[in-house]
């Protein structure tokens, strides 16, 4: 068996004449939580449209669970985009359920059993029935995590899973998180948050399209050579230290 | 691959289904146009001329406005972006889009059309079934008219700039009001290359001639063949990997 999830070499994309991606090399295993962490613009987003197959690399190469991204590929990726992407008119059931049937949950006990559970695990059980327009935001977050998650999916990407979720709940999606690294499911997160960068094992920090660090959150706070050094610390100094480079240069 | 196109046709009517106030106007708004129309004609031989033709008119304008905007909120809200790294392929979801509008579209024409021969009460010729089915085909060509165009909308401004731009020319130009032939013969020729014009040659031979869907191959070839080649060209706008 493959023990790469990921596999990124040389990758750039650029959006018309702006550089979005520079020359990114990366190796994500199996069976981990992997931070993507970076300013707004760094390129977060762009990097996972290149690896679920969203856009094309202009350069390098994308293999996603060992081959390039395709519709093939798909059906054992979940992912949830940025922005809640949701059917508003749709009941919280009926988004879940939609998006169940597309990933090939055919049966139909199984399949409303699996939404069922879904629904209960971003604690969203008052509101099946409600249309997705009536949530509050951090509910229609949490509809979109669980339309990602249905099928159970063993590589899944969450663009900024956290954002709009009060304390309690981050804390239950990153036990849940957390259980599903456990079994063997791979994670890729990105955030601006280095509460969420703790929870990661891997992480790489990025800047205007480069990956400036790439290590354990233990290792990026190490690299600093200070004690007590935070993640924020860490973020800042690699921050700053890629700037001083790219001045020398 | 087939349980993909029903489940994102059902979908698509779900949605529909859920919003109660644009579902009262799918029905009312063309009633009313049709009424409109009924009692603005100066007399009952203007009407069964000119009716026909509005019939044509009007389903391919609803069908075109219905599909080409739920589409491009496809894209607006996002959820084109989760359809298009999902497993579905873009035939799954073109021809999804197909059949749920369908529907509706076959519901809009079922409707104008009995009101327009029972309440209006127009005469015309011709199998009342066999002109169903011509006018389903417009509305099938009004679907892929709209998802394809709705490929070069940003938005919905720039949606409802199309149809003032797609719809009112051909109104004028593809014999709905005048015949064809009394234009300046650019105009014609222009005429030959608007799907409108085959709508409504085929919907005033049958109606005003009595005439057969088997008597109509032709404008039949054409309405479908400019279907076919706007869901294609729907599907290129769908590529995966250029999704931003
Ligand atoms: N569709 C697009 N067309 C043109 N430029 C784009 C597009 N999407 C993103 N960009 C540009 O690409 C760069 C990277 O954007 P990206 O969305 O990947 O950043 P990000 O790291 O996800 O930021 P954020 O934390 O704000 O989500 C930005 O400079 C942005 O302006
Ligand atoms: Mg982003």
């Amino acid at each position: 068996m493959n023990i790469t999830a990921i596999e990124i070499k040389n990758l750039s994309f650029n959006y018309g004449k702006l550089k979005v991606i520079d020359d990114v090399s990366l190796e994500i295993a199996k069976g981990i939580s992997f931070g993507l962490l970076g300013s707004n613009g760094a390129g977060k987003t762009t990097l996972i449209r290149l690896m679920v197959g969203l856009l094309k690399p202009k350069t390098g190469s994308v293999f996603c669970l060992g081959k390039p991204p395709s519709p093939a590929t798909a059906r054992n990726i979940g992912y949830m985009p940025q922005l809640p992407s949701l059917y508003s008119e749709l009941t919280v059931y009926q988004n879940i359920d939609f998006f169940a049937r597309i990933y090939g949950l055919r049966a139909h006990n199984t399949r409303n059993q699996r939404v069922d559970e879904v629904i209960k695990l971003v604690d969203l059980w008052p509101k099946k029935n409600v249309s997705v327009s009536q949530l509050s935001g951090g509910m229609k977050q949490r509809v979109s995590l669980a339309c990602a998650i249905v099928h159970n999916p063993p590589l899944l990407f969450l663009d900024e899973p956290t954002v709009g979720l009060d304390p309690e709940l981050r804390v239950h999606f990153w036990e849940y998180f957390g259980n599903l690294t456990a079994a063997g499911h791979t994670l890729i997160v990105s955030s601006h948050t280095m509460d969420d960068a703790a929870h990661c094992q891997k992480l790489i920090f990025m800047r205007e399209g480069k990956v400036i660090a790439l290590g354990t959150p233990d290792e990026l706070r190490g690299a600093v050579g200070k004690p007590n050094t935070t993640l924020e610390d860490a973020f800042l100094y690699f921050i700053r230290h890629g700037e001083v480079k790219s001045h020398v240069q | 691959m087939f349980s993909n196109i029903i489940t994102i046709a059902r979908r698509s009517i779900q949605q529909l289904v859920r919003d109660r106030r644009t579902i009262a106007l799918i029905i009312v708004v063309p009633l009313v146009i049709a009424s409109l129309i009924g009692v603005s004609l100066p007399n009952k031989a203007v009407l069964n001329q000119t009716l026909p033709a509005l019939l044509a008119v009007l389903i391919l304008f609803f069908g075109f406005l219905l599909s080409g905007i739920s589409f491009l909120r496809e894209r607006s809200q996002g959820t084109r972006e989760r359809l298009m790294a999902s497993p579905v392929s873009r035939g799954d979801i073109i021809f999804g889009y197909l059949l749920g509008f369908l529907l509706f579209a076959i519901l809009q024409t079922l409707v104008l059309f009995f009101y327009t021969v029972y309440i209006i009460k127009i005469d015309f010729m011709g199998d009342l079934w066999q002109i169903i089915i011509f006018q389903i085909l417009i509305g099938i060509l009004a679907v892929c008219l709209g998802i394809f165009l709705s490929a070069f909308a940003r938005n919905e401004f720039q949606m409802v700039q199309f149809i003032p731009l797609i719809i009112i020319p051909q109104v004028f130009i593809c014999g709905v009001l005048f015949p064809v032939n009394t234009q300046p013969e650019w105009l014609q020729w222009i005429a030959k290359f608007l799907p409108l014009t085959y709508g409504v040659d085929g919907i005033k031979a049958m109606m005003l001639e009595g005439k057969g869907l088997l008597d109509i191959g032709k404008e039949i070839a054409v309405l479908a063949s400019y279907a076919v080649v706007l869901m294609a060209l729907a599907g290129i706008s769908l590529r995966r990997g250029h999704v931003a």
